[in-house]
């Protein structure tokens, strides 16, 4: 029964990837097309010298991992409140899917535009009338990375929070009374009965949310296009700007490999982490 | 409670500032400090359905592409996952493992390969070619999905209607799949919300035939001004199937997510 | 289970499939046909053409554009042009970040797909490196395709005929396109007694005088985003007008001469200082946007800008809007920019198809079809960045001008006349990439993460190796 779409899926998907590594092995800029020629490993190492590169390595690496931290940290948060209003419910849980269904190209321009705007959004007109002044949300580097970071988080929290919700929906409530009655606290109700059972839930929820940050590209493009400068560059972003934008194919091939790589060895070891529980 | 409202706030505020905007006439939107008392008008909603650049011939394409995309995932994905659960192959691990992995290769470095061949076959700009990409993408993930929870139902349902004479095909139906109506239920949001919101695909290998609502919003992004009011609009608009397709599959999501995730614990 | 699902998927499928068409056939009618039973066309001001419209007749060409309203006019009266050929006409929309590189992926797999597109100039001289569209002189010379007489090539814009020449050979054709002139508010000026700037100096000091951030006035601004088209838009005109030349004596592009790096210098202080802070990431829609909400005293940028300020639904500056040329550099010289949207043809297709999508771009820029898409077009919004000098004097389109600003025509058209140079921006096949790189140095510039001139010595570098062919 599997067998066929199996087939046909491994084909299509293994196909283009040998292309892709085939590709990251040439010069190939779409300037000079005849121009091309196998260069080797030369892509790959213009990469490790490549400061713009490690920028946006790191970059990636700091935004993928605070957004996920984030949007769990906020999204168990929020569960675990809700859950303790049962009638209120479904108001939380219908404005939590909004977010998450609006395109992320809009919720990019919109954030830009109408909200982020120094001296015109409502963010900046909200951050003055709290006294905090207005700043340059987008167009100074550090802010500007703090601000992607917030736009993802902001959209993707509702997701982690449905999520959880629903986990923690499931928990027997005797097993809660057990433990209210050998006089353990809130605290240690949580962390030693809530946190182990909903444990699989969590892997599986940053799982998922991992790899869509390490893939943003939308908002991020609509937001800030990767600036100022390179400041919001996350490889994904790197490797469309270099092979589109400046049309270099080969080196912008070798970026996406990495990131492929990286992204599969992060996963390789989330799964680890859920088989091991 | 307090708390919850003002967290919930950080999330209704800006929907609920688009849902303003798109009231506004275009002076209104920019104006500082914004304003929350103005006199509302439907002329964007108007304009954005019925106007000269309407976005009706989008929507439709959308709907086909999302509904084509997310029927055939679940047609093929549901008994690949299947398989996979039950039949004891030897490289189950590891292949798994790869259908995950071949999704998360960048798309970027797909969109040449996919357009040279799409264009080979003279697939380009057509449902079929843009659907079967899309199935690239999907149906991964829609097996990496459906196999945890298959794995999870137990064996000795099936088993039981083994005995009871039932084919193969027949125990598949109907005795596992309504467990996992749940899944199947999160899987078709997640597919069909994937394929609604994919903007880089769907505009280099679509074109004037297939031109899904994620490249009419740049419509209103055009090279002379932004139009945010009829922008906010057609946002809002175009968010309507995707929330529709959620609510009615919200009993089956809850209890899907839940079953996967935790009864595999208890079970130990 | 597995026979039965599989036969109502496909089914189900085609089912909603005829649903959209129906839907949508229902949905796009009403409105097209309100155009097409408004009149049987008037085709006569075409069939005065000496050629033979029909000779391609049953073609059917694909044209790529980007979502704006002179595109939008000219899909509408695309109907006369079908009646009028017999040649079928479909339009694909792509927003203006990815029209370039979807075309350049059809022109260099040759897949054939576009036949014309809105093409950037800029672009013209990687396709002529490359041979992927083709040189237009024997179509306009051939009369079985152009009546010359009746075409009047010469009357389109000279600056931008000759934008899209390389090496003296046409490339495209000219469908509308703009200049960058200087914009400001001539209410506050004349409440200051100030003229419009002449001078780099000028703009400065008109700025200071009516810098007032309190009260939510900016003096004056550019526009920062980074990009090809965007900031590198803007910084030709100032590097130029200080003096900078692209090419160094040896011929070699060179980008971080003491003229640059003046120009660029004054670029970042006087945005610092006058422009709002978003500016930095701010790209003309947005300036536009601002201007219009009555915070911006004077910027540049292009003068396709007046659809946004002069726009009474949008607009709470009417008729306070004045309009002059670039400001003199310290060598008297002005800059302006050359922007049009040409029109090539794909090399990729058939002979027939070819001369079909002659025959489209022929229409596009003749002077009747620029008047029925501007003062002549039954909707809203009529185009008025026409690409007949001749046409810019008729007293229709004069009177559609009206309400602009004041001296809006007249600057400009002096803009055109006297400040464009062909050679404003490097035409080189790598232009792109350049673009690109240096677009998003001078953003690092604006923001002050890099100094100018490290900014500008490490844009050299990177130019350099991107002319080596890396």
């Amino acid at each position: 029964m599997a067998a066929p779409s199996v087939a046909v899926l491994i084909a299509s998907t293994t196909l283009p990837l040998v292309y892709l590594v085939w590709q990251s092995l040439r010069s190939t800029n779409l300037a000079m097309p005849g121009m091309d020629h196998f260069v080797g490993a030369e892509n790959y190492l213009r990469l490790w010298h490549d400061g713009r590169f490690w920028d946006a390595f790191g970059f990636t690496i700091i935004y993928t991992g605070s957004t996920v931290g984030l949007q769990l940290v906020l999204g168990l948060a929020l569960a675990l409140l809700i859950l303790q209003i049962p009638r209120a419910q479904w108001a939380f849980r219908t404005v939590a899917i909004l977010p998450i269904v609006l395109s992320p190209v809009v919720v990019g321009l919109f954030w830009r535009t109408l909200l982020l705007t120094p001296d015109f959004g409502i963010v900046d007109f909200a951050s003055r009338a709290l006294g905090l002044g207005s700043h340059n949300w987008l167009g100074d580097p550090l802010l500007a990375r703090i601000s992607v970071t917030a736009i993802h988080t902001w959209q993707w929290t509702p997701f982690v929070f449905l999520y959880l919700l629903a986990a923690l929906s499931t928990l027997p409530a005797d097993l809660y009374e057990a433990a209210r009655i050998d006089r353990a606290n809130a605290w240690r109700r949580f962390t030693n009965i809530t946190l182990p059972l909903i444990r699989p839930a969590i892997v599986m929820v940053v799982i998922l949310r991992m790899t869509v940050a390490l893939s943003a590209f939308a908002a991020i493009y609509a937001a800030t296009g990767g600036g100022p400068g390179t400041a919001t560059e996350i490889i994904n972003l790197l490797a469309y700007r270099v092979s589109f934008a400046e049309l270099s194919l080969g080196y912008g091939a070798a970026v996406a490999v990495v990131l492929l790589v990286v992204t599969m060895v992060v996963a390789a070891l989330l799964f680890r982490l859920r088989r091991a529980l | 409670m307090v708390v919850a409202a003002m967290l919930l706030s950080i999330w209704v505020v800006p929907i609920l500032w688009a849902i303003i905007t798109s009231l506004k006439n275009e002076k209104e939107v920019l104006a500082y400090p914004p304003t929350v008392i103005f006199t509302p008008t439907l002329h964007n909603f108007h304009e954005v359905l019925f106007g000269p650049t309407n976005i009706v011939s989008y929507l439709t394409s959308s709907i086909v592409l999302a509904t084509s995309t997310t029927v055939l995932t679940v047609l093929l994905a549901v008994p690949a996952a299947y398989s996979f659960a039950r039949l004891k192959l030897p490289a189950k691990k590891p292949m798994s493992f790869y259908v995950l992995a071949t999704q998360l290769v960048p798309p970027i470095g797909l969109i040449i390969p996919y357009y040279l061949i799409l264009n080979r076959v003279g697939w380009l700009d057509s449902y079929k070619g843009l659907v079967l990409i899309y199935l690239t993408f999907s149906l991964p993930f829609a097996i990496w999905l459906l196999v945890s929870y298959f794995e999870d139902i137990p064996r000795e349902m099936e088993e039981a209607a083994l005995i009871d004479r039932a084919s193969r095909l027949q125990a598949f139906w109907h005795v596992v799949l309504p467990q996992a109506r749940g899944a199947i239920g999160v899987t078709v949001i997640f597919v069909f919300l994937n394929a609604w919101n994919e903007f880089l695909f769907a505009v280099v290998l679509g074109g004037s035939n297939v031109s899904p609502v994620t490249v009419a919003m740049y419509n209103y992004i055009n090279t002379e001004q932004t139009q945010w009011a009829q922008l906010a609009a057609a946002a809002l608009i175009a968010m309507l199937p995707v929330i529709a397709l959620g609510i009615a599959a919200q009993r089956h999501i809850v209890s899907g997510l839940s079953a996967g995730s935790v009864k595999g614990v208890t079970r130990r | 289970m597995k026979k039965n699902s599989r036969a109502t998927g496909p089914t189900r499928r085609r089912v909603l499939q005829q649903a959209a068409a129906f839907g949508s056939a229902i949905a796009g009618a009403p409105w097209i046909a309100r155009y097409v039973h408004a009149q049987s066309f008037d085709l006569g001001a075409y069939q005065s053409a000496k050629i033979n419209w029909r000779i391609a007749e049953g073609q059917s060409i694909n044209v790529a554009v980007i979502p704006a309203s002179y595109f939008d006019n000219l899909i509408a009266v695309t109907p006369e042009f079908e009646a009028l050929t017999g040649i079928k006409v479909r339009y694909d929309k792509v927003p203006p970040g990815q029209i370039r590189q979807k075309v350049v992926l059809d022109l260099s797999s040759k897949t054939g797909n576009i036949s014309t597109h809105a093409g950037d100039p800029m672009y013209l001289p990687l396709y002529a490196a490359n041979k992927w569209t083709e040189v237009l002189e024997p179509y306009l010379n051939d009369p079985q395709l152009t009546d010359k007489g009746w075409f009047r090539y010469e009357d389109i814009f000279e600056a931008w005929r000759k934008a899209d020449m390389i090496d003296g050979k046409t490339y495209a054709i000219p469908y509308n396109g703009e200049m960058t002139i200087q914009t400001y508010r001539k209410d506050l000026y004349d409440a200051k007694g100030l003229k419009a700037a002449e001078t780099f100096d000028e703009i400065v000091s008109n700025a200071k005088a009516i810098h007032n951030p309190a009260e939510r006035l900016w003096g004056f601004c550019l526009r920062g985003m980074p990009g090809a088209g965007q900031n590198m838009y803007i910084y030709p005109s100032i590097s130029g007008a200080f003096g900078a030349k692209w090419f160094d004596a040896a011929g070699k592009i060179k980008v971080n001469s003491p003229e640059a790096l003046a120009a660029l210098e004054w670029y970042v202080t006087t945005n610092n200082t006058y422009a709002p802070q978003a500016a930095q990431n701010w790209n003309w829609p947005d300036i536009a946007d601002a201007f219009a909400q009555g915070t911006i005293g004077c910027y540049i940028d292009g003068h396709s800008a007046v659809t946004v300020i002069a726009n009474p639904e949008r607009s709470k500056v009417m008729g306070k809007i004045g309009f002059a040329r670039w400001p003199k550099g310290p060598g008297g010289k002005r800059v302006s920019s050359i922007w049009n949207w040409a029109m090539p043809i794909n090399a990729a297709m058939p002979e027939k198809a070819r001369h079909a999508t002659w025959l489209f771009i022929q229409w596009a820029a003749c002077e009747e079809t620029q008047a029925r898409t501007s003062y002549k077009f039954k909707g809203p919004g009529k185009r008025f960045d026409l690409n007949r000098l001749s046409m810019w004097k008729l007293p229709d389109y004069l009177e559609t001008m009206k309400n602009a600003g004041s001296n809006f025509v007249k600057a400009s058209l002096d803009s055109l006349d006297l400040d464009t140079d062909v050679d404003w921006r490097p035409r080189v096949p790598q232009w792109p990439a350049i673009g690109e790189t240096m677009g998003k140095i001078i953003q690092s510039a604006l923001v002050g993460q890099v100094k100018p001139k490290q900014a500008l010595d490490d844009a050299q570098q990177q130019v350099e190796r991107i002319m080596s062919g890396a």
